[in-house]
């Protein structure tokens, strides 16, 4: 019960449509009482023939005209109060993918999206069940279960309803007992079929894998094995959901008996007549629903309650990241300075520090490289640089201004970021590249999209620039990806461009023009590049080596391969394989 | 944004095309005949029950209790254990009708599920390079978990139908003349299904698209965070989710207001009017000669009956709907004829030593542009073939030809003398072993990934491979050894590590044929060159034909093939094509000679 006082913040918003919502749904259940009492009114006159036209007339007119409003009364209510728990579906959802837009990176990594989604798909509509459902329910079973009660004992007898209804809780009980049981067989049922799930998955995924091995019928094999566990746990759902309906008439069974016995012998003492007999049997039918919804009610409730504290922890989950107060709105430009004296992720048992002592600065319109082996560190600087992060000890500048201390908008507006793997969304190859502002013109687009070596390849394309991409569109090679996210990167012409081993992926040729364009056409204009790859940094201004969080050497091309150190070797290593692993790449089709 | 996925939400299948549909899933339940007779054969005692029980009360009103006609407590109590004994009737044929039912259709679908998934698997390559994987994925689960409700349609149908069939049975023996005029309701009450079907449809159709619409959207947003974020576009973002959030909740306001309108308000009122016209006959007829209190309960308890469960069906509309979308789809991927390329009905014979000749071969992905073009060369046994060349130039497509993966379409693959394709299957799966690029992990335990189903594979035989590829430290570094849990996609495991795995995998079936695609691709530089020793150790004794890009690998081969456009452009040893100074020479002078051994 406490999640409708939960939800009061929403009733109370929504004060009309739950004050007419509820006073429909009132009215439809006291409407419902007098088609029995009619009937059985209807039943004596016509047993002990007084009936004229006119009494038919009225019996027949009643009977229409309540038909009539409860149409109304039906209809309003429902619209009413469904609409509410639309509604309130709808809210909470904008709420959480609000919530969900502002989160921080560590928010990201605690909740797996799948979970996410379920929060916005499936808790929601238990929480929304509360508000239709469950309002019913709980309506239903007070006010049907009380008015009819009195009906009866007005239009019948107190001594025959009294008894009569005696077995009804008896479905209150067995609603109430199977209703776990159904559950808990409906969980199993969907943990097997999350187990079929993820096999099909597998074998699909994993299809060559298994052609190649010849292992098609014994793949079968083990899928057949997972159904028959299926076909066991749903045959259990099915016959514990069999169970309901022949309950309800087993139960009922009892009330008929008693009518049938001791409501007959008021008959014939003519304590009751039979036409109030004939009322009797109709109000019990009345009562079915209401105690079947009874049963479920506190089920719907506890589950919707469970969702919505679901839903409210995740909206109370705080972002570490947060706006300057009063945050310097000019977008950020200038020298760049990192002063990183300690950095660790938190959330993490790790305690070793993930940066160490990261000091370099780049003038504006400089270009620094930063190299080194996978875990070096180089992917955690740029997090922090793209304020993923905030709680590191030590201060990053632009322009003099700590970048904590600009607005977001500020600060993120002046950047450009493209990582080796960059998601796509599903829309046009245009709307991608002017992700960042919509409000870009064709030139504007494929102006970044040449600067980035890509517009030939739209240009090859089936639709061009209106080429659908992401999930459901083509699927574009590794280093198509990599210029595309080049070119979204590029359109706003940012201060700081952040390449995040973005060249993996293209063709020692592409990389070379696209490094000569950002050299040439962004000589005012900083930028940073981690890589794999020497040839990527090797013409920056300085390039630092990064190992275990530390900056190991530092230096120009020159100095470093001067040096003879970690960097030299690599170098060295590299330019063996470089351009025909280069000349391998830029994938497409196929082939590879 | 995901319209493509769901358009076929967006229109309706025609008719003809949903008559099919049903025809052809009720087809595929006729293993499960049976279970579904009995579930039919309950309902009907049900239904007949059901219509004797108003019947037997309406008798003991009228001929005992109205006319107090010595009614004792033995004629109390007899109709009573009448009464329970029927109602027990009913309760239990209502239990046998649903279980059965519902287990039928529980099999049935099971069943169709099962047959999807072995449809799958004789699918070629080429299906599963053109059709996503998730697609797949949620036909083989989803679309085959929806069909349940395609059948609870059709269990709440024929319940309907045996219902008002025994209520009107009941009312005819009850009063003929009344009966017929009731059956003034069967055009209202098929006319208010119909119109409700219509509408219903529709709309749910347009919530359906705007739903997974919305999902989509979310989802996406979700995966895309990173980008948005560092974009500063979450209000873009909250304010066009706002807008599909809204749309989704006008699609189903709408439906919310079909159903107000015409679901079980509407039923109700038509309850209503035919109450109205029993009263109207009824009383009439009260008033010229005897009208008995049964009749009247037993008229307004059939009508009850008849209008009912008719709520029950009409809700299962638009579920019965989606049940049919995922039949239809289902169906498309049972009827799909991309099928994995056939060995010859008499092929029969087996690989002893392991030749492979390519005579001529033409291969094609869409039977219009040549990826191989009269692609001729000889591996002898035990020799080592490379296939080098950039991206499209047809290496890759070499192998799904050899693997037998795609279908090649003029010349001739000979495996020692005999044509491809006249080799038994399974023997062509044992000798040739691939080693993919990205190997694949699969859900179970190291020892399970290495035998990969093939229980003929001991314990020891397993170990053994491991070992032979330098594998086993790496195994007994985790928790369990070979017992260790391998996570779906093996995560947890390096791309090395789980290449190494993958290569045991290959080796415990001591193939003839050694094919690399690629193999140490992206792989870090720790277990580099363990992997490189593994190779070289596989290689031996076995006939190998492999693809590299790193030249330094294949130095050794026998033959070197540099492919261009599908077209073999220079062959030969390293020696002699360095000496042919062409493209080899400079693909191979690029990497530069001085440094040529810091990779080994």
């Amino acid at each position: 019960m406490t999640i409708f006082g939960k939800l009061m913040w929403f009733f109370r918003t929504h004060k009309r449509l739950y004050a007419l919502g509820l006073s429909f749904l009132f009215l439809t259940e006291i409407s419902q009482m007098v088609s029995p009492a009619l009937v059985g009114r209807f039943t004596d006159e016509v047993v002990s023939r007084t009936l004229t036209i006119e009494k038919i007339f009225l019996y027949a007119g009643g009977i229409l005209l309540f038909s009539l409003l409860m149409y109304v009364f039906r209809y309003a209510w429902i619209t009413n109060i469904f609409q509410g728990s639309a509604l309130l579906e709808k809210t909470l959802r904008q709420q959480l993918f609000d919530h969900y837009m502002i989160m921080d990176t560590t928010f990201y990594q605690r909740h797996r999206t799948g979970d996410l989604m379920a929060h916005a798909t499936n808790d929601l509509s238990a929480v929304q069940r509360v508000a239709s459902g469950g309002i019913l329910m709980l309506v239903d079973s007070v006010v049907v279960i009380i008015f009819t009660v009195i009906s009866m004992i007005i239009v019948v007898d107190w001594r025959l309803t009294l008894i009569g209804v005696l077995p009804l809780p008896l479905l209150v009980i067995g609603v109430w007992y199977l209703s776990p049981k159904i559950r808990a067989a409906f969980t199993q049922s969907q943990e097997a079929f999350s187990r079929l799930s993820n096999k099909s998955q597998e074998s699909i995924a994993g299809i060559k894998a298994i052609k190649t091995l010849g292992q098609e019928s014994a793949d079968v094999e083990a899928f057949e094995i997972q159904v028959k566990d299926a076909i066991q746990v749903n045959k259990r759902v099915a016959r514990i959901d069999a169970l309901f309906g022949p309950m309800a008439t087993v139960i009922m069974t009892l009330s008929y008996v008693i009518m049938m016995t001791y409501g007959g012998s008021l008959v014939i003492d003519k304590a009751i007549t039979i036409g109030q007999l004939v009322s009797f049997s109709t109000y019990l039918g009345l009562l079915v629903w209401p105690m079947f919804g009874l049963g479920q009610l506190f089920n719907v409730l506890e589950r919707g309650n469970a969702s919505y504290i679901r839903v409210q922890n995740i909206l109370s989950e705080k972002s570490a990241i947060s706006e300057a107060e009063n945050g310097v709105v000019e977008p950020a430009k200038g020298d760049l300075v990192i002063q990183i004296n300690q950095f660790t992720y938190p959330d993490t048992d790790n305690q070793e520090p993930t940066l160490k002592n990261i000091h370099v600065s780049v003038k504006s319109g400089g270009t620094v490289g930063i190299v080194g082996r996978v875990g070096s560190g180089k992917t955690t600087l740029i997090k922090l640089l793209l304020r993923q992060f905030d709680g590191y000890s030590g201060v990053i500048r632009v322009g003099n201004v700590n970048i904590k201390d600009y607005t977001l908008k500020a600060y993120l507006q002046a950047i450009g970021y493209v990582a080796q793997e960059n998601f796509l969304f599903s829309t046009t190859i245009r709307d991608n590249i002017r992700f960042s502002d919509m409000n870009k013109s064709q030139e504007d687009v494929a102006f970044a999209a040449k600067q980035a070596d890509f517009h030939d390849d739209i240009l090859s394309l089936p639709a061009g620039y209106d080429t659908e991409v992401g999930e459901h569109g083509v699927s574009l090679s590794g280093g198509q990806k990599q210029r595309l996210a080049i070119a979204r990167a590029l359109i706003n012409d940012p201060e700081i461009l952040i390449l995040d081993d973005a060249l993996s992926a293209v063709d020692a040729r592409t990389e070379k023009n696209i490094l000569r364009v950002l050299k040439t056409q962004r000589a005012d204009k900083t930028t940073i590049i981690a890589a794999h790859r020497i040839s990527s940094v090797m013409t920056a201004d300085e390039i630092i080596v990064l190992d275990h969080g530390e900056i190991k050497e530092r230096g120009t091309h020159e100095t470093l391969i001067e040096m003879d150190g970690w960097y030299a070797k690599m170098f060295r290593q590299q330019q063996l394989v470089t351009e025909i692993v280069k000349k391998g790449n830029g994938k497409a089709g196929i082939d590879g | 944004m995901a319209e493509k996925k769901d358009s076929i939400w967006v229109k309706s299948i025609p008719l003809k095309e949903q008559i099919h549909v049903i025809v052809t899933l009720i087809r595929t339940a006729k293993p499960f005949r049976q279970m579904f007779f009995w579930a039919l054969a309950f309902g009907a005692v049900f239904a007949l029950l059901q219509a004797a029980a108003p019947r037997i009360i309406a008798y003991y009103m009228t001929d005992y209790l109205q006319q107090n006609n010595h009614v004792t407590f033995q004629v109390m109590l007899s109709f009573a254990i009448l009464v329970v004994v029927i109602r027990l009737g009913q309760a239990v044929t209502d239990f046998l009708n649903a279980y059965y039912f519902t287990v039928a259709a529980e099999y049935a679908l099971e069943d169709l599920r099962v047959k999807v998934f072995r449809k799958l698997h004789t699918l070629g390559m080429r299906y599963f390079d053109q059709v996503p994987a998730g697609s797949l994925v949620t036909r083989v689960n989803n679309d085959t978990a929806s069909l349940a409700d395609f059948w609870r349609f059709f269990m709440e149908l024929t319940f309907v139908a045996m219902s008002m069939i025994g209520a009107y049975v009941g009312m005819l023996t009850v009063s003929v003349k009344a009966t017929f005029l009731m059956l003034v309701f069967v055009p209202f009450i098929i006319g208010s299904v119909l119109i409700y079907q219509r509408f219903s449809s529709r709309l749910f159709r347009h919530m359906r698209e705007r739903l997974s619409h919305l999902n989509a959207k979310i989802a996406e947003s979700i995966t895309g965070i990173d980008v948005i974020q560092e974009f500063y576009q979450e209000e873009r973002f909250k304010k066009s989710f706002a807008k599909v959030n809204g749309e989704y909740f006008n699609a189903r306001f709408r439906m919310i207001q079909a159903d107000a309108l015409l679901l079980e308000p509407m039923i109700d009122l038509l309850l209503g009017a035919a109450t109205v016209l029993v009263f109207w006959y009824f009383g009439v007829l009260s008033m010229t000669t005897v009208v008995s209190a049964g009749v009247i309960y037993a008229f307004t308890t059939y009508l009850n009956n008849i209008f009912s469960p008719l709520e029950s069906v009409m809700n299962l509309f638009s579920p019965f709907q989606e049940g049919m979308v995922s039949g239809y789809r289902i169906l498309g991927i049972l009827a799909e004829d991309t099928d994995a390329p056939k060995q010859n009905e008499t092929a029969n014979k087996i690989i002893t030593e392991g030749k492979i000749e390519f005579k001529h071969v033409d291969f094609s992905y869409d039977g219009q542009h040549k990826i191989l073009e009269d692609l001729t060369f000889t591996a002898n046994p035990g020799d080592t073939v490379a296939l080098v060349g950039h991206t499209g130039s047809g290496k890759s497509s070499t192998i799904n030809a050899l693997m037998r993966f795609y279908d090649f379409q003029a010349g001739q693959i000979l495996i020692d003398g005999h044509d491809i394709r006249d080799i038994k299957r399974d023997d062509l799966r044992q000798k040739m072993g691939l080693v993919l690029q990205e190997p694949f992990m699969f859900f179970g335990d190291i020892a399970s990934n290495i035998r990969m189903y093939d229980e003929s594979i001991t314990d020891q035989q397993v170990v053994t491979a491991a070992k032979f590829i330098g594998a086993d430290k790496l195994i007994m570094d985790t928790p369990d050894d070979y017992h260790s849990q391998v996570q779906e996609g093996g995560s947890g495991f390096s791309a090395g590590e789980k290449q190494l795995i993958s290569f045991a995998r290959t080796i415990v079936r001591d193939p003839k044929i050694l094919i690399l695609d690629e193999a140490t691709a992206n792989v870090d530089t720790e277990t580099e060159s363990l992997i490189q020793q593994s190779l070289l150790k596989m290689r031996q004794n076995r006939t190998t034909i492999a693809i590299a890009h790193r030249l330094s690998t294949i130095k050794d081969a026998d033959l070197i093939l540099v492919l261009d456009k599908g077209q073999v452009v220079e062959r030969g040893t390293h020696d002699e094509l360095l000496k042919e100074h062409g493209r080899y020479y400079d693909l191979y002078r690029l990497q530069g000679t001085q440094t040529d051994t810091a990779t080994e």
